[in-house]
């Protein structure tokens, strides 16, 4: 763990005995978070927004880091993709993790980037993996490059699903927390588990006709990944969607985190200790003040447990 | 092909492929049931994210066409010029072009020029930062114009235009001149050549002094000082430095590096 700060430890100074939490600070609230000097543990960007070679934005991140310890996390590395890492991405990100010396350096298992008409494109999104030992090593292969080139250890958040792959006899698929834990030992990446992401992936299964409370599932999914890889925690709220092409939910982080994903919450810090925690929120932003009182929530949660994990 | 590398594929293909029709089908192969409203999921959010990215970038364009119109333009493009960057404010570069050859914006002719100002005063925010060095421009007074450069600030463009793009987008962006003024230049036919920098955080666009593009075109093609002057004759120098220099366009003066 890393502390925020204080008269005798500057930010980003490991400190095992600290709960951290943090809020993902987004352009909204740039100004207002500065001024205001609140006191949170970390902040997280995006960190694509700040691969400008110069700039406001980038200045302000710069700013930022001299008062927080600051998470990048990536939306773009495209892990999982066959088509490989984008050098210059990885450039980039490389640049980026030089200047601002982040606490964590984080990205998604998932993909992004194909062949299209061509040429290889990269869509925008996290789109899923299907967990066979193909896809395990082509996410190795991945991560270890992007650990090779930044020096330091990556973590690795699981992902929601609109879509599951179908299962292949000659390519059985795994379970996403064995996969992971897998990824883990094998890359020595860290795991960033999202306990909504769990949440939204276990209500869509069910959608899909998959029996049983999606909360038993989460809790299931939870219990069987490894405690000691799993290094950080995402929380955020999610939307329930019914249109003309039927029902589904969304990891849209455009609301509070919901009172299922809270109890998961408890359940994975009792698993896993004291992980910091960040509350993520990337639609219709809030005022910074329902953030912090998320963060405040999260905070409590956390403090109430041992010391210890389990 | 894997199976790993097909399905990535097939998935990408359904993205953007559009009508998706046939690409959906052929995703249906590699998923549990048929993947529709999954991959419809994923089509809306790809198609927000385009329109969102490129109103950003196209402030103006954005404006001038109305909401729904520039959506579906921000449709057309990503379906026909995916990224290939996983950062979407690299994207949107070629808009303009396409601006240029969609037939339905074939009367609005001076759009696409629109289009490429705004992207270059994108680019702008986005260029390195460098510090200026006043003391440096004492080298004018000393060396030979031959020997020395002028350092343009990063991200700095000169364009060219037989539309008043410059009027267009300073009437959107700051009410200067108005739109009804701006409207009287476009009816008129006036050609406006703009100058792009960024000074401090801002990007910033003027309409170019005469001989300024020519000036700082072939600054910045690595001309010598004496050589951008050559190219164009028509620039007020003298008049032309201080403001430059105070207004952030020019940074300061340097020996040329010596060639091999």
């Amino acid at each position: 763990m890393l502390n925020a700060g204080s008269a005798s430890t500057p930010p980003g100074t490991p400190d095992a005995e600290v709960t951290m939490v943090g809020i993902g600070w987004r352009q909204a609230h740039y100004a207002e978070l500065m001024e205001r000097q609140v006191a949170i543990d970390f902040l997280e960007v995006h960190s694509e927004n700040f691969f400008a070679e110069g700039g406001a934005s980038l200045a302000v991140l710069e700013r930022a880091r001299q008062r927080y310890p600051i998470s990048l996390h990536g939306v773009g590395l495209s892990l999982g993709s066959v088509a490989g890492l984008d050098p210059w991405h990885l450039d980039r990100l490389a640049q980026l993790v030089r200047r601002i010396e982040p606490a964590w350096v984080s990205d998604h298992a998932c993909f992004a980037r194909a062949v299209y008409a061509g040429n290889v494109v990269h869509g925008s999104d996290l789109l899923p993996l299907a967990y066979t030992q193909e896809a395990l090593t082509v996410l190795c292969a991945n991560v270890q490059r992007v650990q090779d080139r930044l020096q330091r250890r990556l973590l690795v958040e699981n992902a929601t699903a609109y879509l599951r792959w179908q299962s292949d006899p000659e390519h059985p698929a795994m379970a996403e927390p064995a996969f992971l834990t897998e990824l883990a030992r094998r890359s020595g990446c860290g795991l960033l588990v999202d306990v909504n992401n769990i949440y939204v992936n276990a209500l869509n299964a069910r959608r899909e006709g998959v029996a049983g409370d999606p909360e038993w599932h989460c809790r299931q999914w939870l219990d069987a990944l490894a405690p000691d890889v799993v290094e950080e925690i995402h929380l955020a709220g999610h939307a329930r969607m019914n249109d003309t092409q039927g029902e589904i939910v969304i990891d849209d982080h455009g609301s509070r985190v919901c009172d299922a994903v809270w109890r998961l919450y408890r359940h994975a810090l009792s698993r896993f200790g004291r992980v910091p925690t960040l509350i993520e929120w990337d639609t219709r932003i809030p005022a910074l003040d329902v953030l912090l009182q998320e963060a405040a929530q999260a905070r409590s949660l956390c403090q109430a447990l041992a010391p210890s994990p389990l | 092909m894997s199976s790993l590398a097909a399905q990535q594929q097939a998935l990408i293909q359904a993205l953007f492929d559009w009508p998706a029709e046939s690409a959906a089908q052929a995703l249906a192969a590699h998923t549990q049931g048929d993947g529709r409203r999954g991959l419809m999921a994923y089509q809306t959010n790809g198609h927000e994210l385009a329109q969102r990215a490129l109103a950003a970038a196209y402030p103006v364009l954005c404006e001038l066409l109305g909401t729904e119109s520039f959506a579906a333009l921000a449709r057309a493009y990503w379906h026909a010029c995916p990224p290939r960057r996983g950062d979407l404010a690299q994207w949107g570069g070629g808009l303009d072009q396409f601006v240029r050859h969609d037939q339905q914006l074939a009367d609005e002719r001076y759009l696409p020029d629109v289009a490429t100002l705004e992207w270059a005063l994108h680019q702008a925010l986005s260029a390195a930062d460098q510090a200026a060095d006043g003391a440096s421009f004492s080298l004018l007074t000393t060396a030979d114009p031959a020997s020395l450069c002028l350092d343009v600030v990063p991200g700095c463009a000169a364009l060219r235009s037989p539309w008043p793009v410059v009027s267009i987008v300073c009437a959107h962006r700051d009410g200067m001149p108005s739109l009804d003024e701006a409207g009287l230049r476009l009816r008129a036919c006036m050609a406006e050549s703009a100058v792009v920098w960024r000074a401090g955080w801002r990007a910033c666009v003027r309409q170019a002094q005469t001989g300024e593009l020519e000036f700082l075109l072939a600054l910045r093609a690595g001309s010598s000082l004496a050589a951008a002057l050559e190219a164009a004759p028509a620039l007020d120098f003298g008049a032309w430095l201080p403001m430059a220099a105070q207004s952030g366009l020019v940074l300061g003066a340097r020996p040329m590096a010596p060639t091999s």
